[in-house]
């Protein structure tokens, strides 16, 4: 990349060097030849500011010696009557260094900036995750610390039934606790890079029907209607990985959509792409949100208490574009939305002998 | 007529889990052995010779794994691994290492009390020597190399007969995909997950009424593969 780019940088010295000197000889005739200097400045200038030094310098010494060449009398000759002209020498060559200082100064503040807004973002998403965390993890501390003090302190007192329930929401707000922590984490070493893909050939039926086995309870309250297609190829992808970006899709539905409605799976092949869809049917998302929907603790829809960190959406992302796909969220005209990814297709293995 | 107390080994050292793991065991009639740190627990699986073994892989001074390969030395106990979310390696690792099943922390207890049914009942499985094996309405005849379905016969190329043999012979447990790629195709097929692939869609077109969504043919993702069998009707 960086090697073929320096290379069209020389070529670009040689052409814009022999464009001024067609665009000379055209205008000899008419204009005076400190003029004709001035075109091949401004190619200088041109080069300097689209590649690094090299091409640059290599532009203005080009064009010194075509201009020496071609237009400086004695022409046809690379000598040099008139002592003058060596200053229009000195000028092109100082002309070409100081612009592509400048250009360079220029793209070193630029990249300060952007380092700069990037800190900004992650102190933004600092504290987002410290409100998340806050609201998140303590509802089901308090839920735990009050359902099993009470079981410890006047169990006897209650009845079987009481206790149950009391023991049962311990349970499972322990478990929404644990997914919370999880998830926080996941996100963590998702962006620290500290996660390496373990890419074997997968069945994308099998992630379906694991991730579905393994949210069944999750997805008890919504009619989940599968498509996929008997004949898929594989994929080679990080298994584990994928079916926690499909899980993140179906959780997401459930948990932003009301009782009864539809979720709905497909995967499909479209050229050489494997694009998992889920798509929704309860009340669609503002249109501000669907740019917006993947990125850390957005919520997509203003429920508070539907809760989950907000992270669920940005670890699929993360998860995906490792894999090099794309996740993106879009309205669906009859309301509702369609969560998607797309996953890179290789060659297929040699089959089995 | 009382049988025995089954035994159980539970090599684990928090305290905490262990209180809750011996109370949850006792109440379904296990008599527990508890020990607190792996050169223990693969001592004390000598000396008292489990029915089973439940092994933490986040012990304190051996490594879990190692604890599975001293007791794989001289016993074919069933091993059922706990092991924390941030341990898919070492998992995979214990299986291969011949553990038979795993829990992720943190586990509801009936998850982990229907592994260790599940392990204790393939236990006496193998004792009985029963080759016969029912999922719904299909059932497979090993000794005679029979598959029907719904009354009606199916027919199983080699390899697919050889791969349900490999997941009926752990039936109810996880099979990691190089144990299976090695029973089925030998030592050098270890990395060739996608024959695995090929052959569960198959045997699944076969066996199962919902290909996509199998009841006894279940994947476990990244890991390998379990047949799930209904519980037994008592007999």
């Amino acid at each position: 990349m960086r090697a073929g780019f320096a290379w069209q940088g020389y070529a670009w010295s040689a052409a814009a060097t022999v464009a001024c000197t067609l665009a000379g000889l055209a205008m000899r005739s008419r204009f005076d030849i400190v003029n004709i200097a001035m075109v091949y400045v401004l190619a200088v200038v041109v080069v300097a500011l689209r590649f690094p030094r090299g091409p640059a310098f290599t532009t203005a010494m080009l064009s010194v010696l075509a201009f020496d060449y071609a237009f400086v009398p004695p022409s046809g000759t690379f000598t040099v009557d008139d002592v003058q002209y060596l200053l229009t020498f000195a000028i092109m060559l100082a002309v070409a260094l100081v612009v592509s200082r400048l250009v360079e100064s220029v793209k070193t503040r630029a990249a300060a900036q952007a380092a700069l807004e990037l800190e900004a973002e992650t102190e933004r998403i600092r504290s987002a995750l410290l409100a998340s965390i806050s609201h998140d993890l303590r509802t089901p501390l308090a839920v735990m610390a009050g359902a099993s003090s009470s079981l410890a302190e006047s169990g006897e007192q209650l009845s079987a039934d009481e206790r149950r329930a009391l023991a049962n929401s311990v349970f499972q707000q322990a478990r929404r606790m644990s997914d919370h922590v999880a998830k926080i984490l996941q996100m963590t070493r998702l962006e620290n890079g500290a996660i390496v893909l373990e890419r074997d050939w997968s069945s994308m039926a099998e992630i379906v029907g694991s991730v579905l086995a393994r949210l069944r309870e999750r997805l008890s309250l919504h009619r989940v209607i599968v498509e996929v297609p008997s004949e898929l190829p594989l994929v080679r992808i990080d298994a584990s990985l994928v079916e926690q970006a499909l899980g993140n899709l179906l959780e997401n539905a459930a948990s932003h959509t009301p009782a009864g409605t539809v979720v709905r799976l497909r995967v499909e092949r479209r050229g050489d792409e494997l694009v998992v869809i889920v798509e929704d049917y309860g009340g669609a998302i503002a249109d501000v949100d669907v740019a917006r929907v993947f990125d850390k603790f957005e919520h997509g829809r203003a429920e508070g208490s539907a809760g989950g960190v907000g992270l669920g959406l940005a670890i699929c992302r993360a998860i995906v574009r490792l894999h090099d796909g794309r996740a993106s969220a879009q309205r669906m005209p009859g309301g509702g939305t369609a969560f998607s990814f797309t996953l890179p297709l290789e060659p297929a293995p040699p089959p089995p002998a | 007529m009382s049988a025995p107390r089954l035994a159980i080994l539970l090599v684990e050292d928090e305290p905490e889990i262990r209180r809750f793991l011996r109370a949850s065991l006792g109440v379904e009639g296990y008599r527990v052995v508890e020990s607190s740190t792996g050169r223990r627990g693969a001592i004390d699986a000598g000396t008292h010779k489990p029915d089973l073994a439940i092994v933490d892989l986040g012990l304190p001074d051996i490594d879990g794994i190692n604890v599975i390969r001293r007791i794989r030395e001289w016993s074919s106990m069933p091993i059922i691994v706990l092991s924390a979310r941030a341990q898919e390696r070492s998992k995979i690792e214990a299986l291969d290492a011949g553990a038979n099943d795993y829990v992720t922390k943190p586990f509801a207890m009936g998850e982990l009390l229907a592994r260790v049914r599940a392990a204790l009942r393939h236990a006496v499985r193998i004792d009985a020597g029963s080759a016969v094996l029912r999922m719904d309405d299909v059932e497979v005849d090993f000794d005679a190399r029979t598959v029907q379905r719904d009354g009606q016969p199916v027919h199983l190329t080699p390899i697919e007969f050889r791969l349900l043999a490999a997941l009926a012979k752990s039936a109810g447990m996880v099979v990691t995909h190089r144990r299976l790629l090695a029973e089925v195709w030998g030592p050098t097929h270890e990395r060739d997950t996608h024959y695995l692939r090929i052959y569960m869609k198959q045997l699944r077109e076969k066996l199962e009424a919902d290909p996509v969504q199998p009841r006894f043919l279940l994947t476990e993702t990244g890991v390998g593969y379990r047949l799930l069998l209904p519980p037994p009707a008592a007999a």
